[in-house]
């Protein structure tokens, strides 16, 4: 697929398949349009050509609020909607989000059910990235896609977080991991796929 | 001496003084004084000579209100020039509320319907439903910039676009009103609005001249809201892409 923004290139030809039961690391320098690619398959972004689909479906086919609850996106800095943890958890939900259901959530993606009713704003930076996983996890998705999930973090929570993505991925999840940070793709993927930043 | 001349040569001295006084404070003012006194002078006497003209006039009456409608919609258009067409989305954020109130209070018989009530009403709710729609504008488009990361990642969680933007939406209408609230609140108090000070000047009675202030008050406060509602809608038809996507326009 291609993309330009602002009149500027900034993927040209890139491929990917991410499978389910695997984490798939795409490994690329900042810039080289990583953001934009995970964007597009959940159609925040419109590429200019190529192609994205789910279970075989082109992405523009489906309806754009039914894929993005199949396909969690998890942004490099994760942004935390006001209220609590379960308020964060909860947002916009169709039922009511039962409360085993949300720690179940927050156990997969590697915090305690303490963590349920803490302010979303006082958490760190460890503790947003997992709450906005498991953000996406209560919308049952069967796709997550992450954005340098662990730039920000400690290299021990880095790996408290990688080894929650694995934990899902052996779940069935298809998980696709955007890093800049090779030891820790090899560390967690099935397969590794790199984008050069040529086209930007 | 005649009141006519006693006026003009008091208002030229004032002018003089502020010159003076700015030019021995070395402010650098004293030009721009002399040319905005002259402006004014200028302007008021053109304005004073076409008003007597509109309302003498029925016919130049409707020109004139459309005419403030134009330079309305171009002021503000020209805040919110980031966004495709922004002159005749201002041009119905200002008009549709200023002129349906204003035909309103002519409709129920609280003016009479005549040029000499039916211009000064509609400027004043003309320029509310400008200042209304350039605040709002603004503040909705600085905030669709600030705020990108909160709303895609609401909308990454499956709003749709319209749910996506409701809190960034309200921030900018409640700023927006902000000054119209304010003013309705302190009246009297803080300030003696144009139409009061008009009127009494003018020989009406105190009584009669807050009453219609009051009118035009809260009129406008009704007016200021649906400008506010109606440049927001606009704005937010606009940056809404197909997809359930929000393309924002760029700073500038």
């Amino acid at each position: 697929m291609r993309l330009a923004r602002d009149g500027r290139t900034v993927l040209d030809g890139a491929q990917l398949r991410v499978p389910p039961g695997e984490v798939t690391a795409l490994i690329a320098p900042s810039g080289a349009g990583k953001s934009s690619l995970l964007r597009c398959v959940v159609r925040l972004l419109a590429p200019d050509a190529g192609a994205i689909s789910l279970d075989g479906v082109p992405v523009a086919d489906l309806d754009p609020r039914a894929l993005r609850r199949r396909v969690g996106l998890v942004a490099q800095t994760p942004v935390m909607l006001p209220g609590t943890v379960r308020n964060n958890l909860a947002y916009g939900l169709d039922a009511p989000l039962s409360s085993a259901a949300a720690h179940d959530a927050l156990r997969a993606a590697g915090l305690d059910a303490t963590f349920h009713d803490r302010d979303a704003h006082a958490l760190s930076g460890g503790e947003r990235a997992r709450v906005a996983i498991a953000r996406a996890l209560v919308r049952r998705p069967e796709a997550l896609l992450l954005d340098e999930p662990t730039a920000a973090l400690d290299h021990d929570v880095a790996l408290l977080v990688v080894d929650a993505l694995r934990a899902l991925a052996d779940g069935g999840l298809a998980v696709c991991l955007a890093t800049h940070d090779l030891p820790l793709a090899r560390r967690v993927a099935d397969r590794c796929v790199a984008l050069d930043g040529s086209a930007a | 001496m005649s009141q006519a001349v006693a006026q003009v040569v008091a208002a030229l001295a004032f002018a003089g003084l502020a010159a003076v006084l700015a030019a021995r404070l070395g402010l650098g003012l004293g030009r721009e004084i002399v040319v905005a006194a002259a402006r004014a002078t200028a302007q008021l006497a053109v304005v004073g000579g076409l008003i007597a003209a509109v309302f003498r006039v029925p016919e130049l009456a409707v020109a004139f209100v459309a005419l403030m409608v134009l330079a309305a919609a171009i002021t503000a258009g020209g805040r919110l020039r980031t966004i495709a067409g922004s002159r005749r989305l201002a041009a119905a954020a200002i008009a549709g509320p200023a002129l349906a109130a204003t035909g309103l209070l002519l409709a129920v018989g609280a003016f009479e319907a005549a040029p000499r009530a039916i211009v000064p009403t509609a400027g004043i709710l003309i320029g509310g439903a400008m200042a209304a729609t350039t605040l709002t504008g603004r503040r909705l488009l600085e905030g669709l910039r600030d705020e990108q990361d909160v709303i895609e990642t609401r909308l990454a969680l499956g709003d749709d676009v319209r749910t996506a933007l409701r809190p960034t939406i309200r921030t900018a209408m409640v700023t927006g009103l902000v000054p119209a609230i304010d003013q309705t609140r302190s009246v009297g108090l803080v300030t003696l609005p144009g139409t009061f000070v008009g009127l009494v000047l003018g020989g009406a009675s105190p009584a009669t001249a807050a009453r219609v202030q009051l009118v035009v008050l809260l009129a406008l406060l009704a007016v200021e809201l649906l400008a506010a509602l109606v440049i927001s809608e606009a704005i937010r038809r606009r940056v809404t892409a197909p997809g359930e996507r929000v393309v924002v326009p760029p700073a500038g």
